[in-house]
């Protein structure tokens, strides 16, 4: 936990309050959450507290909590992705045609670079053609997806049934912690050196803080959010990765909606949309969160459907709170 | 385009007004330009383009999104965007659709229009009260009211039963014009005038162009801002239930895409995503060419999802387009300082 101690406070660059109740929770609202629901959800549901559902749900927070430690810090430099579905969906068609004939170890190694070049490629339209981030990245999941789309020759699903590729979407360590998992730690506390020990990181809050300031300085503002997006599509396709070992198949629409559950996560975890601060372990508490609330919603027998609204509904409400939230730390 | 002679008149008289007016003039011109020659290459290359039914449906087409798409650069004009017209649109279209089979068709439009309006003015109250942005909002709400309407369908499909006579708003037709697009242009000039003539539209701009100072002259920021998102609101599911009266059958997965469908055809009409000025006739334009382009794919066998990869370059390209009209912009005008 002392981990999560540094980080809030190297972040939030608050002067320590008094141990009160409201400021503790104010500042580990997303990490008090995710305790109460847990508790309430174990006390009241036998089948919440199997080993296989808890097996599950850190399973299932890894594919959007992986992608939510790259953008974290893509948000921190004061740009969005949402082009992630549609590279997602790519690299594991791109996986799927690999494999075969390439082996896993190559083929991860393929899938993580192109995942890193799509991204360069998102960063280079953002800032070279000067598009606004949102926009642009819109634009490029709508080409992702025709590519994966033409590439499949529709929404094709396309099996992959390679028993040493699959252990990596099914396989756990010492029977409980699934491997995507493991890898999710080492993404983020790897993401976390970045951004609170790396001189990149300085860069990185610099110009998510103030982009004038950042260029005044002399840093090099594009270069930087290059980077950033270079670091969101490897984290991408790290999570297309495990995704496609888990389905064991791939398709263009394997990730449809994923964009929005990974910025919902950030946000939820309070990282500001504004730029300049964020959360790794914000992020990290957030996927979890999510996993475990939908997790709740199936066990409960509530219409699948329903995860649209309550992911819409969160993603609103996380803005609220980050708002009351700075306001009662400012108080 | 740029003629000696109104390249002169717009040196001499310069002001940021005359250059936006003039690129303005200019852009919607290049976008009828491009149209154009879209149009007539289709004409030539893809035989069974150029015939009646095909241009009418083609209209028809455009219509829709035209109709969307000028509300999107009413809502650009102003400085933000709604990423949730494809999910409204689809819940109008669900709202008429289910009402036809009890009440009469005035009323199920109504219903469908005023659910739109609802959404939209939800939508504008959470961002100007709770001074959430615009983007996060809209994108949360394109999620929930997906949500809804698979909801509401349970992921079935919805038909037009009774009232058949709804499914003149898309093949009647008035003077030998497709509805739809008597439709659209009914929208074009209310939306025109409520632009350029009313305080309403002004304001709006005012907001686009520099919110300092809007504020300090005492404009009411959050009102207009929630009129503007409910009206983005309403054309969107004006759209839902021209979408409807088209296919007569609608499910919650139709509409997807369309947000940027509508943010295209307002960028590539020439609506900066600075703000401050709404390019109408350029939206309508743009609707149009990207109809011919959809079009004139499909009649050459071209796969959809080419026209996906289409659309995306084409805003990126619309996007590039905007940026260096911004960087003209504020090069002119250090120029002049």
């Amino acid at each position: 936990m002392d981990l999560s101690e540094t980080a809030n406070r190297k972040i939030d660059g608050q002067p320590s309050y008094g141990i009160s109740l409201l400021s503790f929770l104010t500042r580990y609202y997303i990490q008090s959450l995710l305790v109460v629901s847990v508790v309430i959800l174990g006390a009241v549901n036998p089948y919440f507290r199997t080993m296989a559902n808890l097996e599950n749900i850190l399973l299932q927070a890894s594919f959007a909590g992986i992608g939510a430690a790259g953008m974290t810090l893509l948000i921190v430099s004061g740009a969005f992705d949402l082009s992630v579905a549609g590279l997602l969906g790519l690299s594991g068609v791109l996986i799927s045609e690999l494999l075969p004939s390439l082996g896993v170890v190559l083929t991860v190694v393929a899938a993580l670079s192109f995942g890193v070049l799509l991204g360069l490629l998102n960063g280079l339209v953002v800032t070279k053609l000067r598009i606004p981030a949102f926009i642009a990245t819109l634009g490029m999941m709508n080409v992702y997806l025709a590519l994966a789309f033409i590439w499949t020759q529709g929404s094709r699903v396309i099996s992959v049934s390679d028993p040493d590729f699959n252990i990596l979407g099914t396989g756990t360590l010492i029977g409980v912690l699934p491997i995507p998992f493991l890898v999710m730690i080492i993404a983020y506390l790897v993401c976390y050196g970045i951004l609170n020990r790396s001189v990149y990181g300085r860069c990185l809050r610099a110009v998510g803080s103030s982009e004038i300031a950042a260029r005044t300085a002399g840093l090099p503002v594009d270069l930087i959010r290059i980077l950033a997006f270079a670091i969101v599509g490897g984290c991408t396709a790290l999570a297309g990765v495990f995704l496609t070992a888990e389905l064991s198949s791939a398709s263009a629409i394997m990730a449809t909606g994923y964009e929005l559950t990974v910025i919902a996560v950030v946000v939820i975890g309070g990282t500001s949309l504004k730029g300049g601060e964020g959360t790794l372990f914000g992020s990290f508490t957030g996927a979890l969160f999510f996993a475990v609330i939908s997790s709740a919603l199936n066990i409960l027998n509530v219409a699948a459907y329903w995860q649209y609204v309550v992911t819409g509904v969160f993603l609103i409400s996380a803005l609220g709170v980050q708002a009351l939230r700075s306001y009662i730390l400012v108080e | 385009m740029s003629n000696p002679p109104e390249l002169l008149n717009f040196r001499a008289i310069f002001s940021i007004a005359n250059a936006t007016r003039f690129i303005q003039v200019a852009e919607s011109l290049g976008v009828f330009a491009l149209l154009l020659i879209v149009v007539i290459s289709a004409s030539i290359i893809a035989p069974g383009f150029f015939t009646y039914t095909n241009l009418t449906n083609t209209l028809i087409i455009a219509s829709i999104t035209a109709v969307t798409g000028l509300g999107m650069t009413f809502a650009i004009a102003m400085g933000g965007f709604d990423l949730s017209v494809g999910s409204v649109q689809v819940l109008t279209a669900i709202v008429v659709t289910s009402l036809l089979s009890v009440i009469d068709p005035p009323l199920a439009i109504l219903g469908a229009l005023l659910t739109g309006l609802a959404l939209g003015l939800l939508n504008g109250a959470l961002i100007s009260k709770l001074r959430l942005p615009a983007f996060v909002v809209t994108f949360g709400m394109m999620s929930i009211v997906r949500g809804v309407a698979l909801l509401v369908t349970q992921g079935q499909s919805v038909m037009v039963t009774k009232h058949i006579e709804f499914g003149l708003l898309n093949n009647g037709k008035i003077l030998g014009l497709p509805v739809p697009f008597i439709i659209m242009m009914i929208v074009f000039v209310v939306l025109s005038a409520l632009l350029k003539h009313t305080p309403f539209g002004r304001h709006a701009c005012a907001i686009g162009g520099n919110r300092g100072a809007a504020i300090v002259s005492g404009v009411s920021i959050d009102r207009v801002t929630i009129a503007v998102f409910g009206l983005v609101g309403v054309t969107a599911a004006i759209s839902g239930v021209m979408l409807s009266s088209q296919l007569m059958i609608v499910d919650a997965t139709l509409g997807t895409g369309f947000e940027l469908q509508a943010i295209t055809v307002s960028v590539l009409g020439g609506t900066s995503l600075s703000g401050g000025h709404g390019n109408l006739v350029g939206t309508v334009f743009a609707a149009l060419l990207l109809a011919t382009i959809a079009s004139a794919l499909n009649i050459l066998k071209v796969v959809s999802f080419y026209q996906y990869l289409a659309l995306g370059i084409l805003l990126i390209f619309a996007l590039a387009i905007d940026t260096a009209r911004r960087a003209f912009i504020a090069k002119s005008l250090l120029s002049r300082a």
